[in-house]
């Protein structure tokens, strides 16, 4: 206590409120900590867990933070700003879901575009207001009129754009929601949490708890970082963390889980391999049916072998993504690879070209999904139609008897899931092009002269400069494909009916994924999937980067 | 500086103007109200509704969302909510049109459910009541029903079992002590016909042969043969992929998904197989069939299909072709009976309302014979209030002209299956084991008789064991 002595009183003063501040903070903290489990509060296990570590973590932080502004250290000053800014947001968040901003955002697009007119009388006031830029320098006068008026009208333009779009209701509606428990004391928290983060940030208390330079740095640099970093934690860790409990409970999303330990994962990876003295040998005779159910078979002489497992829908739906990927993968690389060699010539019409390509990428997957379905029906589906005029046409022309095949794109099993490829190739293709075009130009031109001058070919040059140079793109595009296509569902989803397709041809990890969770009432068992497909990702992956250490030119 | 200081308080400006914009909810207007359809005596609706008028301070706010199929509907309900809200004393409501491409309405209500955000009274289907009752996600208003005017019997049966069964107890009906919701309609299938096409191929009225009592699996493939013979793009029947449509094959040769009981599979009974197998031949043997898992609905419409297998949801759609159509009900299969589905979905309450009084208040009011009369206007569905003045309101609603053809389907001595969800296990489970396999039947990748062998193996492990 006696350090408060070397700086002046009201410096101590505002020490030793933030110091009794940081008592108060740690009891009411642990005291809402206690609460959770002794107050009655009706909630799920997992999140009664969750915010009782979150308060306590907080309680234990602000005692030590107490005691090092009472030592006048500066991580007493960190800890404060930390704890105050995070329950500043806490408040100022439940303050906007008081006063039901998140579910208004939804009107916002009601309302706005009726306002969006008079956004232009803004747009026009800015240009006054930074005409004086352009006059000569004899008008002045003129000058500050433009300025003074321009802003007047950008005012103006905001006044009409707020009433057009129904701010003022707006407000009175938000105020009206915050009169009740929860908004005031969300509001009182956060002008306190406001206040305390404020004097903790005045010149004189710093210096009282001996703030440098570079701790002023990395405050300011956690403050840019927080608005991503939260986000981050809130909408990508936490769900992380809670999916992986989730996949280890019986969570219907309605009830509260119960632990069930490895049992979703018991289930996925629960197979069987029997052998069949008889190619048509029912699975009943050999597995128990009550338990497993048929995969497939693998036929060998008279015999075979059967493929049996408890969930058979996940086995079909990985067998499915890796033979899309299979497919896939090639047919948005390769071509994407030749297309940008072609693009990146210096004819005209290039640009021209390259924007075509790239429009599928930037389409909205369900409209071209909905798009590709009139095109394949087999009835009325223009690709049936042009190959039925095809067939005609050659036949007619060297009097040929070519039957026409009338293929059923999405409802025949054997070209169901071709037609997702198909698809989802001509959509990544024009992407993985912008990939490539970017890695070309990034080759130098000395080494494609050298090589004329040594007398190299076109293909020479492609398949000795070209493709090495290009290693690290193409190892970038086929990464990212390859996980794209590992998680391929709205292709699917949209263009099949029923989405799992003739005889579960076209069921995928992701769409079984949802179907489990969202339809089924399976959001543990979903959660389990979504792991092991995390795990199968990350195993194709980590074997591309190993590959790719391997065989880079630029690692040897 | 000064500059400076101003746009950074005009950005913030904007920012706040957006936030606050946000809340003005409550101060827009209602969706005017559009014309009633031309081809429909139905109610007329000249005045647009006016906007919703902010909550007097003792009103409760109640919330309620039902699928519609297209923006007529969207357009009815909104007008229909805006008239109860009038109606009904001491509640405002706020319609929420639900669904849209991408967005399945169970899947999107489901989150909602889980999230805490869905309206207080919403439409699930039939065959969804089950998982919803299980789970505690609706409210069993058997209490709220015993204090009103509420009736079972003013509705048809078929619907009013499943929605009164009491999982605890195995009970059914008005005394059971549960009451999950209120039809909000019915339909079932009939054949849309292309009176084009069977003039043109020289084959029997469908509509005459059924009159007759003729109109038998033999003659409607005679129909399908006669029509396909038209030309290699023109087709005899067509039938969308689901459960409703290859059910009714199954249905009418005396079989089923389900044993009586609905507790086990019944899919591998020589019936459900006989069925199925006609069915099969349809688009395998005969080749009369658009190909199955392909939509026949645009076949239909561009003039290419003779009898397409729709319930009368595609009344309004169909009301846009340009050739002579009608309907006729579904042929009579060896059981006797065509075997088709009263189809229906029920308004429920949430079982986390804050207000179930007055939810239970706006069920009712949105299952009135006056209410239902108003959406059966646009051609769509049925009422499910069982009244003969609700039966005759609907022969009105033309075209088509035979529309007797739809309540032939859900006549009592039609005896059609009521669409219902499984109490004995997951209806969705279920379906996701059958339609495939059903699906490999009528493509030729899988024989019935494989498909017998097998099907009920996997299917039954969905029941509770």
């Amino acid at each position: 206590m006696t350090a408060y002595s070397q700086v002046d009183p009201k410096t101590n003063l505002v020490l030793r409120i933030h110091f009794f501040w940081r008592i108060l903070f740690a009891i009411l903290a642990a005291a809402g900590a206690v609460y959770i489990w002794v107050g009655g509060m009706e909630t799920a296990l997992w999140q009664k867990i969750l915010i009782s570590v979150a308060l306590a973590m907080a309680s234990i932080f602000s005692a030590i933070g107490a005691v090092q502004i009472s030592r006048r250290n500066h991580s007493g000053r960190m800890i404060s700003l930390v704890l105050d800014y995070l329950a500043f947001v806490v408040c100022f968040v439940l303050m906007l879901n008081t006063g039901e901003i998140f579910i208004g955002i939804d009107a916002l697009a009601e309302t706005f575009p009726k306002g969006i007119p008079y956004l232009g009388i803004t747009v026009v006031g800015y240009f006054l207001s930074i005409m004086d830029e352009y006059l000569p320098q004899k008008k002045q006068t003129s000058e500050n009129s433009l300025k003074v008026v321009g802003r007047w009208v950008m005012l103006a333009g905001f006044a009409i754009f707020l009433l057009q779009v129904d701010a003022i209701n707006g407000i009175i509606y938000f105020l009206g929601k915050l009169v009740q428990p929860m908004g005031i004391a969300s509001v009182i928290g956060a002008v306190i949490f406001g206040i305390s983060i404020w004097s903790m940030m005045r010149d004189n208390v710093s210096q009282a708890l001996h703030a440098k330079t570079d701790h002023e740095q990395v405050i300011n640099g956690w403050l840019f970082l927080s608005p991503n970093l939260l986000g981050f934690l809130i909408f990508f860790a936490g769900p992380l963390i809670l999916s992986f409990y989730f996949s280890f409970t019986d969570s219907d999303a309605f009830n509260t889980p119960n632990w069930i330990g490895f049992e979703n994962y018991a289930k996925i990876l629960n197979v069987r391999f029997a052998w069949l003295s008889t190619p048509d040998q029912f699975a009943r005779e050999v597995v128990d049916i009550k338990v497993y159910d048929e995969v497939g078979r693998f036929l060998i002489g008279d015999g075979g072998i059967l493929f049996a497992a408890a969930d058979k829908f996940f086995w079909l739906a990985l067998r499915n993504t890796l033979v899309f990927v299979l497919f896939a993968v090639p047919l948005s690389v390769i071509p994407a690879l030749v297309l940008s060699n072609v693009l990146n010539s210096k004819l005209p019409g290039m640009k021209f070209y390259r924007a075509i390509y790239f429009m599928p990428s930037i389409a909205a997957v369900v409209g071209i999904s909905l798009v590709w379905q009139w095109l394949y029906n087999a009835t009325v589906g223009y690709i049936n139609y042009f190959i039925t005029v095809g067939i005609e046409f050659w036949n007619n022309l060297f009097n040929l008897a070519v039957v026409d095949p009338k293929i059923q794109w999405v409802s025949d099993e054997k070209t169901a899931l071709l037609s997702i490829i198909i698809i989802a190739a001509w959509q990544t293709m024009g992407f993985n092009t912008v990939l490539f075009l970017a890695g070309l130009q990034n080759i130098p031109g000395e080494l494609y002269e050298a090589a004329t001058v040594d007398g190299a070919g076109a293909w020479d040059k492609f398949w000795s400069i070209t493709l090495p140079m290009l290693a690290p793109t193409t190892f970038y595009v086929v990464s990212t494909t390859t996980i794209q296509a590992m998680q391929v569902f709205e292709q699917v989803f949209i263009l099949m009916n029923p989405a799992e397709g003739p005889n579960n041809s076209t069921i995928t990890l992701v769409l079984y994924l949802y179907r489990s969770g969202f339809q089924n009432f399976q959001q543990g068992y979903a959660s389990a999937i979504a792991w092991v497909l995390f795990i199968v990702i990350f195993g194709i992956t980590l074997v591309q980067f190993q590959r790719q250490r391997q065989s880079s030119i630029y690692e040897s | 500086m000064k500059n400076n200081m101003f746009l950074k308080a005009l950005s913030l400006f904007v920012v706040a103007s957006f936030i606050l914009t946000a809340c003005g909810a409550p101060a827009t207007e209602a969706p005017a109200a559009t014309e009633a359809p031309e081809a429909t005596e139905a109610p007329a609706m000249t005045e647009a509704p006016a906007a919703t008028e902010a909550p007097a301070a003792e009103d409760v706010e109640i919330r309620w969302r039902t699928r519609p199929d297209n923006q007529e509907e969207i357009d009815v309900y909104s007008q229909i909510s805006t008239d109860l809200d009038s109606e009904l004393d001491g509640i405002t409501l706020t319609y929420e049109p639900g669904g849209s491409e991408g967005a399945n309405y169970q899947d999107q209500l489901k989150a909602e459910i889980a999230a805490g955000t869905a309206p207080d009274v919403f439409w699930i289907p039939g065959t969804d009541v089950a998982d919803f009752a299980t789970r505690g996600l609706i409210l069993n208003a058997s209490d709220l029903a015993a204090g009103s005017d509420f009736n079972v019997d003013d509705f048809y049966a078929g619907p009013m079992f499943h929605l009164t069964y009491n999982p605890e107890t195995g009970a059914s009906g008005a005394d059971s002590g549960a009451l999950w919701g209120i039809p909000r309609d019915v339909s079932t299938f009939a054949l849309y016909l292309n009176m084009d096409l069977i003039n043109e191929a020289g084959a029997p009225d469908p509509r005459e042969l059924a009159a007759n009592g003729e109109w038998t699996w033999d003659a409607f493939l005679d129909v399908a043969q006669k029509t396909r013979a038209l030309g290699s793009d023109v087709y005899g029947y067509g039938a969308s992929a689901w459960w409703g449509p290859y059910g009714v094959w199954l249905n009418a040769s005396g079989g089923g998904f389900f044993t009586e009981d609905r507790a086990a599979c019944a899919l591998n009974t020589e019936e459900s197989l006989s069925g199925l197998d006609f069915q099969r031949s349809l688009y395998q043997d005969f080749d009369v069939a658009t190909p199955y898992g392909e939509d026949p609905e645009p076949t239909f419409r561009a003039g290419k299909v003779a009898m397409f297998q729709n319930g009368r949801w595609a009344t309004p759609g169909v009301r846009t072709v340009d050739f002579e159509w009608d309907v006729v009900e579904l042929p009579a299969g060896p059981s006797g009976t065509a075997g088709n589905w009263l189809f229906w979905g029920a308004y429920v309450i949430n079982a986390n309302t804050e207000h179930p009084e007055e939810a239970w208040a706006l069920a009712q009011a949105l299952t009135t014979a006056q209410t239902q009369g108003k959406i059966s206007a646009l051609g769509a569905n049925i009422p499910s209030r069982v009244s003969q003045e609700a039966l005759d309101a609907f022969l009105t609603f033309t075209p088509p002209a035979n529309n007797q053809a739809f309540l032939n389907g859900i006549a009592a001595g039609a005896n059609p299956t009521a669409e219902g969800p499984l109490w004995a296990g997951s209806w969705p489970e279920y379906d996701k084991i059958m339609g495939p396999a059903i699906q490999g039947v009528l493509t030729g990748a899988t024989s019935v008789e494989d498909f017998g062998a097998t099907i009920c193996d996997e299917a039954n492990k969905v029941f509770n064991q």
